[in-house]
Parts: C-alpha cells; structure tokens; sequence
C-alpha cells in the first residue's frame, strides 16, 4: 500500500506512525544519543554531576537528586518504557487474537462465553488487582512484569478481532470457500488472515495502550521492575517523591510525562487511522 | 378543469462525490392536479425516490438541489413571500411540513423513533403544527389508529411491539393526522408480504376517499399503479418518458420503454405467453448515455435517437412522451 | 406481558452480580494462595528490612497463620475464607493499624472514595452528554471541530497526569487551592458549613482531575454515537415531521443515544476507579487509594486484599444499579438480551 495512498485515507494514521517512528527511533539510538548528551558516562550512576543542576546546554534538562543527567535518564525511561510496553502489548495481542479468533469463528456458546469474561475482566479494577499481584510475586523481571500487564491489556484487542472475524465469517466469499471443501484451517489462513491485518494493529496499538497505561500505574507507586531498569513511570515517581513540584523543579516531573502522552497519543491516532482507512464506511461517504 | 397543486419544472438533483457527479433526477417536469392519485413508476434507480425526496427537502449531502422549482400556490400561505416550495426558508417550509404535505417513507419499519411510544410519535408532530392540548391530541390518534384499522390500544406500545405490516399501517395513521393536501408515498408496498401489500393500498384508497387529498405514489411494480393511480408519470434515468391517464398507458403505451414496462407484467385472464423483459441494464448515473438515454436497449432506436434528446411533448390533451418516435 | 420481562431481567442481572461477586472473590482467594512467595514470611522479610526483629521467630508466624485462617488445608481455608471475608467481609485484624480489623480501616475510607467518584463521574458524564451531543448535532461548525480535537487529545491524557498538570498549576504556583488531603485539619468535623466548604475546597482538584479526564472522553463518544444516529431512517422521518430542531434533538437523537452511553457509562467504572485511586494517592486524599499505597507499602496483607475486595464490589454494584436502570432509559432492554 503506497503511502501516498494511505495518507490520502487518514491522516491521523500516517501522523500517528510518524511519531511513534520518532520515539522508537530515540529508543533505539539511546546508546548514541546517551554519548552525545554526556560522554560515555552511565546515565543511572549517581554523583555523576552535581545535583539539582538547572538546565543548561549540558544538562538539558537539568540534573536530578543524585546528580544523574536527566535528559540522558529520559530517553533511557523511553527505551525501557517502550521495550516493556511493546511486549506486554505482543502478549496481550497474542492472547486477543486467540480469544478474539475463536469467539468470532465458533460463535455461539463459546463465544457468548467468552465475551462474558472477556467483559468481566474489562469492567474490574485492574489497577488494585495488579498492584497486589506485583506487590506479592517476589522479584519482577521484565518478562514477569510483562505477562502481568498482558493480564489486563488483552482484552482490548480481542474485541475488534472478534467482530471482525464475525463480520467476515458471514461473507460471501468464505461460504464459497467452505462451499468447495476447503479445510477450516486453510480458510482460515487464506480468506480470513489478510482481511484480519489491520485489525491486528487496531489490537497491538490498543493493547500496547493498555500495557504501558498499567505499567505506569504501577511504577507510580513504586512497583516497577527495579534494579538498573528506568521507565518513565519510575521517573515521574522518583521526581515527585523528591518533592519536584514543591521546590519548583517542573523540569524534572513534566518531560517524562509528556513523553507518556507522546506515546499514547501516536498510539490511539494509529489505532483510529487504522479503523478510519481500512472502514471506508465510517468516513467517506460516496453518496448515489 | 382540473385545479394544479404542484408545478415541478425543470428539478435536478445531483450528488457530488469522489467518483464524480452523479446527475441522479436531471430535468424533471410535470404537474399534480388537486385530488387525484398520481403514481411515479420507473425500475430501480430512475431517480423517482430522490424526485419525492426532493420535493420533501430531505436531499443531504452529498446530494443537493441543484436546480428546481415547485410552485404551489394552494400550499403555501399568503404571508409567504413565494409560492416555490423550494425557495421558502428552512422555517417556512417546516410549517408546511406535514400540515400540508405528509410522507409515507420507503421502509418505513425504520422511521419509528425506538425509544417513543407510538402514540408520543404522532401526538409530537400534532403538537408541532397545530393548537391542540396534549389530551386532545391522544385522542386524535386513537381515532386514526381506528382509520387504519388498528386497535387504539397500541398507541401505547413501543415500536419494536409491533410487526412489520402494524408500523406501515402507524406510518399512514401519522401520515393523515393533519389532513394534509398532499400525501407522498414511497415504495409503500416494497418488502411487504402479499396479504399486508393488498390491505395498505385498500388504507391508502379508503383514506383518499374520507380526506380528499392528493397522493403520490412513487413504485417499480405497475400492478400497484393498475390499482390505485389515476395517472402515471414514467421515469426513467432521470428524466420522464411519458406521462397519461393510467388506463391510457396500460391500454396504450406510446413510449418503447413504457411498453416495455407493461409488457413485464404477467396476465392471469388472458393467454399465457412468454414474459419478455427489457433487454440491457439500466445505465449509472455518473454516466448517462447521449442523446434519448434509453437508445442502447430500444428496439426501435434510429440513429437520431443517438445524437438528440427527445424533449416531453405533448401529443394529445394530458398525454406526453419524450420520444423521437413521436416528434 | 412487559412486567414480566423486566422482573425476568432483573432476577437474571443480580443472579449474575452474585455469581460474578463470588466467582471474584474466589478467584482472588485461588491467586493468593498460589503465588510464589509466603505473605506471612515477607511480611516478616519487610519488618526485619525496617530494622525491627520479631521476637517468636518461627513460633509467630505460625500463630498469625492460625490467626488469618491461613493454616491447614485447602479446601479448610475455602471454608474459612468464605464464612468471614465473603459473607461478612471479616479481613481480620490489619498491620497498619493493629490489631484494628482491616474492614475498620476499609469503611472509613470508602465514603471518601465514593463521594469523590460519585460525584465526578456524574458531573462528568452529564455535561460530557450534553456537550458531546451538541457537538454531533452540529458538527459543520469551527467550534464543534475545535471542541471534537480538543477533547480527542485531552481525553487520552490518564488522570493521573492531569492531576499533575493542576496541582503544578493551581496548588504550587497560584497558591489558590490546597495540596493534599480531603478538608482542613484544623475545623472540627461534622457538618457544619464551614467544614463542608473545606471539604469542597479541598477536593476540588482531585474531583477536576478526574471530571476533565472523563468528561471530553465523553464527548466523543457521545459524539459519535449521535453522528450515526442522524443518519438512521427514523431523524429523516422526523424532520420529514416539520418537528423543530430542538425537539428533535431532545426526543430523537439524545434519547437515543441514552442507552449506549449509559451503558458504556457503567463500563467504565473499573477504569475510573484505577485512575481515581491514583489521583488519590497523589494528593494524599484519604480514600482507598491512600490506604492502599499504606497497606501495600506494610505488606498488610488482609487491608490489600480486602481493598482490593472491596474495589471490585463497589464497581460491580454500581455497575448493577446503573443496569437495573437501563430499562427506564430504553424500552427495548427488557426484552432479550440488548440491541
């Protein structure tokens, strides 16, 4: 699909991806940009420099209470932000589209079943429910953190694979296909799966959203993966337990917050782009 | 003589999309007299639907009125400052709305509001346009609930209690709440089983005797015509073919499309022979075909058929045909 | 006829909350007792951390086990577990405050919570309502496509930020309106207007927070819903009427509207009591939220469970209430299942 094409569809779409682009491109760089900021020092150690340095063309965003670089421990929170985020988002992606697949595909019992639960789990409290968990399970690593985040971000994307496999399942073309004796596999794999592609990235971007929403929650509150790891949420509650705001330090409580809503802003516009040009009937309207 | 309601002349309605311009009603022109039934046939995409909605000022965008004037003089009030139904403000126009004009919609199971009970649906628009109380109003319905031939009881009732012929028969009752001089009615048989197809035309002829009103009843299946319409206007892409008193047309028919049309009809009285239908499909209306826009499947098409557009005369008192055939 | 399928749908709506309530709290029940890692033994781990021994060693462990119900089989904890947290919501005693029960903790600080998101979310949702169904009504204009971008990125911001964004703002640099806490330490409680103005003043923010994060949420929403809704056969036929423009929008369109919104409005409950918790932490409001971040920060085991309890039963109940209203608001619920 020709960008000019998709660009012509939504706007919003191609924005979305632009920036995320960006920040995945700053994640990515981090080891590069990290020396351009400050030399070949670790952004966690501390005593690096002096503390609550203002910003200045060294220190962008100034220093922090143990003197690290905090414009250096910003894109490094991004990085992790991002890597935790999108594993988490692929989990619950994974686990979305097999629920989402079967409850579209076998429909009835099972699907009313699933949809039940699924709608259950969507209407509970996940923040208390996840902060106990993390709370009780004895050393988060990242995998641990990500599975536990894929608990509650999975429903999300099951949703919008489930009614499009039920909108597809019904089409012509599928009953042709059964008509002429193909297994449910092959249908599957040939009729549904390409149709079901941008959905997939209604899902991931929405899952994602759920996954790095839930992160912060509980970063919030200190139950981050620890150790050497630093995500944005870790820094938010870093800065205001140093009590940032009082003494006036916004640069050091805002950046990685407008990054968070960085991210999620590129996320739901993909995920709107993508509901936009792949339903043309929600836009444009070709009257006749 | 016959008094005129409506003047329509020259209507055109266009949709402006992505894929071009879709010339959907593109010249139409013909008059309602007063108190007569006045039947629009024309298969599927002729544009007669849009033509009444139109009418109705309901076109949206896309769509919109390009040119077009409908005089009325007996419809409009004096304090207006036109008689083109066209040309009167959003607010004039709304006071004719369903006073004077009412709509029988194509589809009309989906024009009930959901979340109203049937009786608070008519009632509001009794409200709207006169000045009874709200007792006297509910009290009206039940008496045209009664017309139709429905138990004053289900005024109470939501939409999705009745079943498919209950609303069309609502859809009438509401249609006749102000006793208004001209009831449109669109497709009011489409999707309707056979038996609640024969029993809303006998509504609408029993309602045309006891209000004296005029209808237009716009329909693809010419047996409806046969039965209630006194004279027939017959579109087609766009623009009208032929236009007489409905027995003329059925006994008659001078347009080879208009021929066509009756020729599809099956007869049960007399010798059974075999059905022919027109041949070709009806063009698109980002396209239409130069010249008469019927020439590619007329079997009596000549080459000026081609190059010219036949324009609507008239060939006898109240009989028109837009062919070359006849000029 | 139609009595007899609401009450149907009544009976069915609550047989599901107390299945959902009980298969809730035995799912937690189930979790917790199969999470790697003993309670007792970290919560032991998280007092010795703190530089205070724990003199019984071995033997206290065993006697708080006994105490908590947390000894011997299985199914014999089940038991137990169903007799006192879920029929009566006996936690037992707390860390935080011992040996004060931990439901004790729980009740104070539940109206805090309930009163601060009651009251948000209902100021939230109306205006957000009525708002976003003007500007679907009419939505050719610059200020409804401002208002519509407006809210599409306010709306993605979690509350928790905005909360950030307002205590900078209103707290910290204007000085107009307090820090933390639900009311002014130094008037006496009760009700008398001068602490109830306190109380207002001082939740002021919290309830902002959450009242902007909500309400342009639903404006799009509400939005969108009206968009397609003015395309349906039933508002041509309306206006086919000759009905004034304001009827139709009251009659035809908002009430229409009603269901789905009101719907979605009891779907959100989990997800505003996430970020109601948070917003609480952060301005050390006394609900839940500030308990919770205490309880989890003790390990206090029976205060976190029950929190966490008591969360999932208040969204669940209030979800409840708000579907034994549905058929008021839409006359086709009560038949089967919804439209």
């Amino acid at each position: 699909m020709g960008m000019r094409v998709l660009f012509a569809r939504s706007k919003l779409l191609v924005i979305g991806l632009a920036i995320l682009l960006f920040l995945v491109l700053v994640a990515l760089f981090q080891p590069l940009i990290n020396k351009l900021l400050i030399g070949d020092i670790d952004p966690i150690t501390m005593g690096s420099f002096d503390s609550y340095l203002d910003p200045s063309p060294q220190h962008w965003l100034g220093t922090d209470r143990w003197g690290r670089d905090w414009m250096a421990q910003l894109v490094l929170g991004l990085r992790y932000s991002l890597v935790i985020g999108a594993l988490a988002g692929s989990v619950a992606t994974l686990i979305g589209v097999i629920f989402g697949f079967i409850a579209g595909y076998k429909g009835g019992m099972v699907d009313s079943t699933l949809r039940t639960f699924t709608d259950m789990i969507l209407v509970i409290p996940s923040w208390p429910i996840l902060v106990t968990l993390a709370a009780y399970i004895r050393g988060l690593s990242i995998p641990t953190m990500a599975l536990l985040l894929a608990l509650f971000s999975w429903p999300w994307g099951m949703r919008a694979i489930r009614s499009q496999v039920l909108s597809l399942r019904s089409q012509p073309y599928v009953d042709l296909a059964k008509v002429s004796n193909l297994r449910d596999l092959e249908i599957i794999f040939t009729e549904l799966v390409p149709n079901l592609l941008p959905y997939l990235g209604v899902s991931l971007a929405s899952a994602t959203v759920g996954a790095i929403l839930a992160e912060t929650g509980l970063e919030l509150i200190g139950l981050g993966p620890g150790g050497d790891i630093i995500t944005l949420g870790l820094m938010i509650n870093f800065s205001l337990g140093w009590g940032a705001l009082a003494l006036g330090k916004v640069e050091l409580v805002f950046p990685p917050v407008l990054c968070l809503i960085l991210i999620f802003v590129s996320l739901n516009m993909i995920n709107m782009g993508l509901e936009e040009a792949f339903n043309p009937r929600l836009k444009r309207v070709t009257g006749g | 003589m016959d008094q005129t309601l409506l003047e329509i002349r020259d209507m055109r309605i266009y949709y402006a999309t992505t894929l071009g311009n879709y010339k959907v009603v593109d010249g139409v022109s013909f008059n309602v007299n007063v108190d007569e039934v006045l039947g629009i046939a024309g298969e599927s995409g002729c544009g007669k639907s849009t033509l009444v909605e139109g009418l109705l000022r309901l076109i949206v965008p896309p769509g919109h009125i390009e040119t077009g004037e409908v005089a009325a003089p007996l419809i409009t009030d004096d304090e207006t400052t036109n008689c083109d139904l066209l040309s009167l403000t959003e607010e004039e126009f709304r006071r004719v709305r369903w006073k004077e004009i009412s709509y029988i919609p194509q589809g009309s199971m989906n024009s009930l509001n959901p979340v109203a009970k049937i009786e608070d649906q008519i009632v509001d628009t009794i409200l709207a346009h006169s000045s009874f109380t709200r007792q006297q109003a509910k009290k009206h319905v039940s008496e045209l609930l009664e017309v139709v031939g429905l138990s004053p009881e289900i005024a109470r009732l939501y939409p999705h209690e009745l079943s498919g012929g209950m609303k069309q028969r609502v859809i009438i009752a509401a249609a006749i709440a102000l006793k208004p001089k001209l009831v449109i009615a669109d497709e009011p048989t489409t999707a309707l089983d056979v038996t609640i197809q024969k029993m809303v035309l006998q509504t609408l002829v029993r309602i045309k005797k006891q209000l004296n009103c005029t209808i237009i009843v716009v329909s693809h299946d010419m047996p409806v015509h046969a039965q209630i319409s006194d004279r027939l206007v017959i579109m087609y892409a766009g623009k009208v073919m032929e236009i007489g008193p409905v027995n003329d047309i059925f006994g008659n028919p001078l347009h080879p499309y208009t021929q066509g049309l009756i020729a599809t009809i099956p007869s049960i009285t007399r010798e059974r022979k075999r059905l022919r239908g027109i041949p070709g499909t009806s063009p698109s209306p980002s396209e239409w075909p130069s010249g008469c826009r019927f020439h590619p499947r007329c079997e009596r098409v000549m080459e000026v058929c081609q190059q010219e557009e036949p324009k609507l005369r008239e060939v006898s008192p109240g009989r028109f045909v837009a062919c070359h055939l006849y000029l | 006829m139609k009595k007899r399928a609401i009450l149907a749908y009544i009976l069915k709506r609550i047989l599901l909350y107390i299945f959902t309530i009980w298969g809730a709290f035995t799912i937690a029940f189930l979790f917790f007792h199969m999470v790697p890692g003993d309670p007792i033994a970290a919560y032991v781990r998280s007092m010795q951390q703190r530089g205070r021994t724990i003199s019984g060693g071995e033997n206290l462990g065993q006697e708080y086990r006994k105490m908590m119900g947390l000894d011997g089989p299985l199914y014999v904890q089940y038991l137990h577990y169903l007799e006192n947290v879920v029929l009566r919501f006996n936690l037992g005693p707390s860390f935080i405050g011992f040996p004060t029960p931990a439901e004790k903790h729980i009740f104070l600080a539940l109206p805090w919570t309930i009163g601060l998101l009651g009251i948000a979310t209902l100021i939230a949702w109306i205006l957000g309502f009525a708002l976003g169904g003007l500007v679907g009504w009419k939505r050719d204009s610059p200020t409804s496509s401002l208002l519509t971008n407006l809210s599409l990125v306010i709306s993605q911001i979690p509350p928790y930020f905005i909360a950030l964004a307002l205590l900078f703002i209103f707290a910290y640099t204007l000085l107009w309106l307090p820090r933390r806490g639900a009311f002014d330490a130094a008037i006496p409680k009760g009700f008398t207007w001068a602490f109830i103005k306190s109380v207002i003043r001082y939740g002021t923010l919290p309830a902002l927070s959450l009242v902007i994060f909500a309400l342009f949420g639903w404006v799009i929403s509400t939005r969108s819903i009206v968009v397609s809704i003015l395309g349906e056969d039933y508002l041509v036929y309306a206006k086919a009427k000759g009905l004034t423009g304001g009827k139709i929008l009251r009659a035809y369109v908002l009430r229409n509207a009603m269901l789905p919104q009101v719907t979605g409005l009891a779907l959100s409950l989990g997800f505003v009591l996430n970020g109601a918790l948070l917003v609480e932490i952060l301005f050390n409001y006394p609900g839940l939220g500030s308990l919770f971040r205490d309880a989890i920060g003790m390990l206090d085991y029976n205060t976190v469970q029950g929190i966490m309890l008591m969360s999932i039963v208040a969204v669940l109940t209030a979800t409840l209430l708000i579907d034994l209203l549905l058929p008021l608001v839409d006359p086709r619920v009560a038949r089967e299942g919804k439209t």
